[in-house]
């Protein structure tokens, strides 16, 4: 059985590790080290929230989740059909015409995507869509929730850099064209905004 | 996106709820713009999240501007409870 230590690390992070090593070894259990607090939290809602079952032990530096049963493998199903849902943000607004209301259209459209049972499995925001992922954005929030519940958040390297908002950065990682080539032509479905 | 106890102040007209929204960040207020949450009825779909002790400058702010929002409820528990608007 695998053991990961996600302890030290700061959310999203343990979900999106945690994510990752239940999709490369779908049906197989995991035990996780983890940080007491949002962390562990964090990974324990996500893994039953998915079907697993879960039993929480503690340590002496953090908890250790063993994460078992048959999610895995719907998992494993789930990518023999064929992928994940990717969400392409090319833009910071939804829709074209009124530039306001389009950026007030795409602010609400993330906001009410964690009130929502479905998620899309990756987020990938470029040109203006990665004012949605840096300081100021006004749905870090809800971006830092959806990562929690294992939503994959990348944006374009290429476009922080041409916006000077590289160092700026408050959600997800920085991925490149390679990445998001890949992404778009493995998903089963694209939702591109 | 809404915690137990904050206020969810409920717009039913698009054009209101950004002027609201506007004139409330101007202000440097600690407030979103959120999905009217299902339970509660919009026809807009459009409400404004704030806290407690936000409450006194938010809903004065919009009551000066003759923005005060159609409904304001206060999240508790899982349920909605309805708050009467200052003046109504």
């Amino acid at each position: 059985m695998k053991t990961i230590d996600c302890r030290k690390m700061t959310c999203p992070m343990p979900v999106v590790t945690v994510k990752k090593a239940l999709e490369e070894s779908p049906g197989q259990a995991l035990t996780v080290l983890l940080d007491d607090g949002p962390p562990r939290e964090n990974v324990a809602r996500f893994a039953v929230n998915r079907g697993f079952t879960i039993e929480e032990t503690p340590l002496d530096d953090g908890y250790a989740i063993l994460i078992s049963g048959s999610a895995g493998e719907a998992i494993a199903i789930r990518k023999e059909k064929g992928g994940e849902t990717v969400m392409l943000i090319a833009s910071d607004m939804l829709g074209e015409g009124s530039e306001e209301l389009g950026r007030l259209l795409l602010k609400n459209f993330v906001n009410t995507l964690v009130e929502v049972a479905e998620t899309p499995d990756r987020m990938l925001f470029v040109n203006t869509g990665v004012f949605l992922t840096t300081e100021g954005s006004e749905v870090l929030e809800a971006l830092e929730k959806l990562g929690n519940r294992g939503v994959e958040i990348a944006s374009c390297g290429v476009c922080l850099d041409f916006f000077n908002l590289r160092d700026k950065l408050r959600s997800g990682t920085v991925t490149n064209m390679f990445t998001i080539a890949e992404s778009l032509l493995k998903a089963r479905s694209v939702i591109r905004l | 996106m809404i915690n137990d106890g904050d206020y969810v102040a409920v717009f039913n007209n698009v054009h209101r709820v950004m002027k609201a929204e506007k004139i409330l960040k101007e202000k440097r207020l600690n407030i979103l713009l959120i999905p009217a949450p299902r339970a509660l009825k919009s026809d807009c779909g459009l409400a404004i999240r704030y806290c407690l002790a936000d409450r006194p400058v938010i809903e004065a702010l919009l009551g000066e501007a003759g923005l005060l929002p159609e409904e304001i409820y206060r999240k508790q528990g899982e349920e909605f409870i309805r708050i009467d608007a200052p003046g109504a």
